[in-house]
């Protein structure tokens, strides 16, 4: 499959930054909480760090693990060993949609954070995973590959 | 088990967290704060001052449309004229007619009527050009025909037709193979595969002209690197490319001991037959035939139809899998006009030939082909011949070089200008020296057409024999 029609030469750097990219993305954070909180057996702060790390999880795997691209581009392999979130923008940093991915995370650890009342076993799980996808997505770490960790 | 949420008890754990705690989420906020005043990092366009722009504008000193102009005297400035048709022989407006060894017709297929006649026919039908690319209005029954047809005849699944026969390998090697994939290829590729090779964005490794060794080694030193590196090697293909007969020197690529290291090194091998389809092998199919290698063992085949089969264009042989990936990813497949319907149709009528005589008209092409091989090999003792004795390509070298490029091909030159008074149109091999990976050395490359008599080689002999006679001593 071919991605022509809208002069971008990478989709992957621009459909995240669409409203209504935006917007789903907010919608299925909060479908998945609400799914975890209609469930009984879990308890509100069990709903909540739930949330918060299927939610990481999911970010990492698709912002930081997977490389490459759907489409198949003409770039010649330029993108292979790029993920997605490197993908975004062409790379520019502090861009809208970069900031308001990074954001995401945070908010959702605090608001995590809260809803646990700050026990400390709900904390160690919430902030080890907030640290695997910030550290990432910090500008230094542009095309890094700590230990060679996901490097081919 | 949930319980009911109380507000007050959230708020007096927030207040019961210890300040490690609320250091860090106080961190946490701060990073918000800090990346929604964060500045989006400027583009890399820089940005001139107007005072810059003037000195930039005054600085500035237009180059010559064309840099460093040739002399007068350079022979690209002095193109020939063919009139009419090059066949057997060819008319450069001088009186006499000249007996052919320039242009690539080895089967001389050119001067066929029945092909003239198809290609009139069609003419008549779809008129001269198709007006679009394949994918956009530009597909005729008489392509898709031509296609069929041709993976009838190599025997393989699918063909996909290129209107241009140099940028047939120069779009399907960067179709497959891209930028951290590996190409291992002859240094002596003619140049629509370098240009391949170069658009692909790999890592090209050439090896030397038909040393089977020095390739082994260099896999062997490759696989070595991947056994170190396995998720590296996982994620590189690797790529084989070679001519069957190397149109820069004539020489036979050594297919079989290929084939073996492409099993045991699990490479992608991409031929280029440009030279022997139609001119090789007991059905003359090529190199593959030759060998009675099964297609299978190679990957794709491309090659030009601007040689054997009189016609323009080129195309590309393989499995569906493999060829139906050029119909989106071949560039010169997406973007060109595509092949005029009229040179299709003329292509099939090749095709027609070959299925039906072809046999026949490979034995005689290389008995002619080995004539001319001895001829030339006992010519004089300052010219040596390259290439294999079957083999249509022929090159003609100085046995002993002056040392300097130019100085050789002015010799080279000198030959050819004087075979011309003697009826003999022949032509020095002409590549941009400076974009060759590895220049060849200056020849005269002689074409085989199956049509020459005896007579005719004995005379081409003795004309050479005289040009070299007059030039040289």
């Amino acid at each position: 499959m071919l991605s022509g029609g809208h002069g971008e030469v990478n989709p992957n750097s621009s459909w995240h930054s669409s409203r209504g990219a935006w917007l789903s993305y907010l919608a299925g954070v909060l479908a998945l909480h609400l799914f975890l909180l209609s469930i009984p057996l879990i308890s509100i702060p069990t709903a909540w760090t739930l949330t918060n790390v299927i939610h990481n999880l999911a970010n990492y795997l698709f912002l930081h693990q997977i490389k490459g691209t759907p489409w198949q581009l003409l770039d010649q392999g330029k993108s292979r060993l790029m993920t997605a979130w490197e993908q975004i923008d062409y790379g520019q940093q502090f861009t809208t949609t970069r900031k308001f991915i990074t954001i995401i995370p945070i908010v959702l650890f605090l608001l995590t954070s809260f809803y646990t009342k700050y026990e400390f076993n709900h904390f160690a799980i919430n902030f080890a995973t907030l640290l695997l996808v910030l550290i990432p997505k910090l500008p230094q770490f542009h095309m890094v590959r700590l230990f060679g960790i996901n490097k081919y | 088990m949930s319980s009911q949420w109380n507000v007050y008890e959230s708020f007096q754990a927030l207040l019961q967290a210890g300040p490690y705690h609320l250091a860090l989420e106080g961190v946490l906020v701060m990073c918000i704060i800090w990346l929604f005043t964060a500045k989006k990092q400027p583009s890399k366009l820089i940005r001139l001052t107007k005072k810059e722009e003037e000195e930039l504008i005054a600085e500035w000193m237009p180059e010559p449309l064309v840099p460093n102009p040739p002399k007068e005297d350079h022979p690209a400035l002095h193109t020939r004229t063919i009139y009419g048709k090059p066949g057997r022989y060819l008319d450069l407006g001088t009186g006499e007619k000249l007996l052919n060894l320039g242009t690539h017709s080895y089967l001389n297929l050119g001067e066929r009527p029945e092909v003239e006649e198809a290609a009139l026919e069609c003419l008549h039908k779809y008129g001269v050009g198709s007006c679009g690319p394949r994918g956009f209005y530009g597909t005729t029954e008489v392509h898709l025909k031509l296609e069929d047809r041709l993976a009838v005849f190599f025997n393989c699944e699918k063909a996909v037709l290129y209107s241009y026969g140099f940028s047939t390998s120069a779009s399907a090697i960067p179709a497959y193979s891209k930028s951290g994939d590996v190409i291992y290829a002859d240094e002596m590729v003619n140049f629509a595969l370098q240009r391949g090779l170069q658009a692909s964005r790999s890592r090209i490794v050439y090896f030397r002209h038909n040393d089977v060794e020095h390739l082994r080694e260099l896999l062997e030193e490759q696989s070595r690197l991947d056994k170190k590196d396995p998720k590296k090697a996982n994620a590189t293909r690797k790529f084989m490319v070679v001519e069957s007969i190397y149109i820069n020197t004539g020489m036979m690529c050594p297919l079989p001991e290929l084939v073996k290291l492409r099993q045991k090194y699990k490479l992608r091998l991409f031929i280029d037959e440009s030279v022997t389809f139609g001119t090789l092998g007991p059905n003359c199919r090529g190199i593959t035939d030759h060998y009675n290698i099964p297609m299978k063992e190679v990957d794709m085949i491309m090659a030009n139809l601007e040689s054997s089969a009189a016609s323009s264009g080129g195309f590309c042989v393989g499995t569906e899998f493999v060829i139906e990936h050029q119909r989106l990813s071949g560039l010169g497949y997406c973007f060109s006009a595509s092949l005029p319907p009229m040179l299709a149709a003329a292509s099939i009528k090749v095709l027609d030939i070959l299925e039906s005589e072809g046999c026949e008209l490979v034995v005689v092409l290389q008995d002619k082909c080995r004539q001319i091989q001895e001829v030339l090999s006992k010519l004089s003792s300052k010219l040596e011949v390259s290439g294999e004795d079957i083999s249509p390509v022929k090159h003609l070298r100085l046995r002993e070089s002056t040392g300097d490029r130019e100085a050789d091909e002015n010799i080279l030159r000198k030959i050819v200008e004087k075979a011309e008074s003697h009826g003999l149109a022949l032509t020095l091999a002409s590549y941009l020296w400076e974009k060759e990976a590895s220049p060849p050395l200056p020849s005269i490359r002689i074409t085989v057409n199956k049509d020459l008599t005896t007579e005719e080689i004995q005379k081409v002999g003795e004309a050479i024999q005289k040009a070299v006679m007059e030039v040289m001593e």
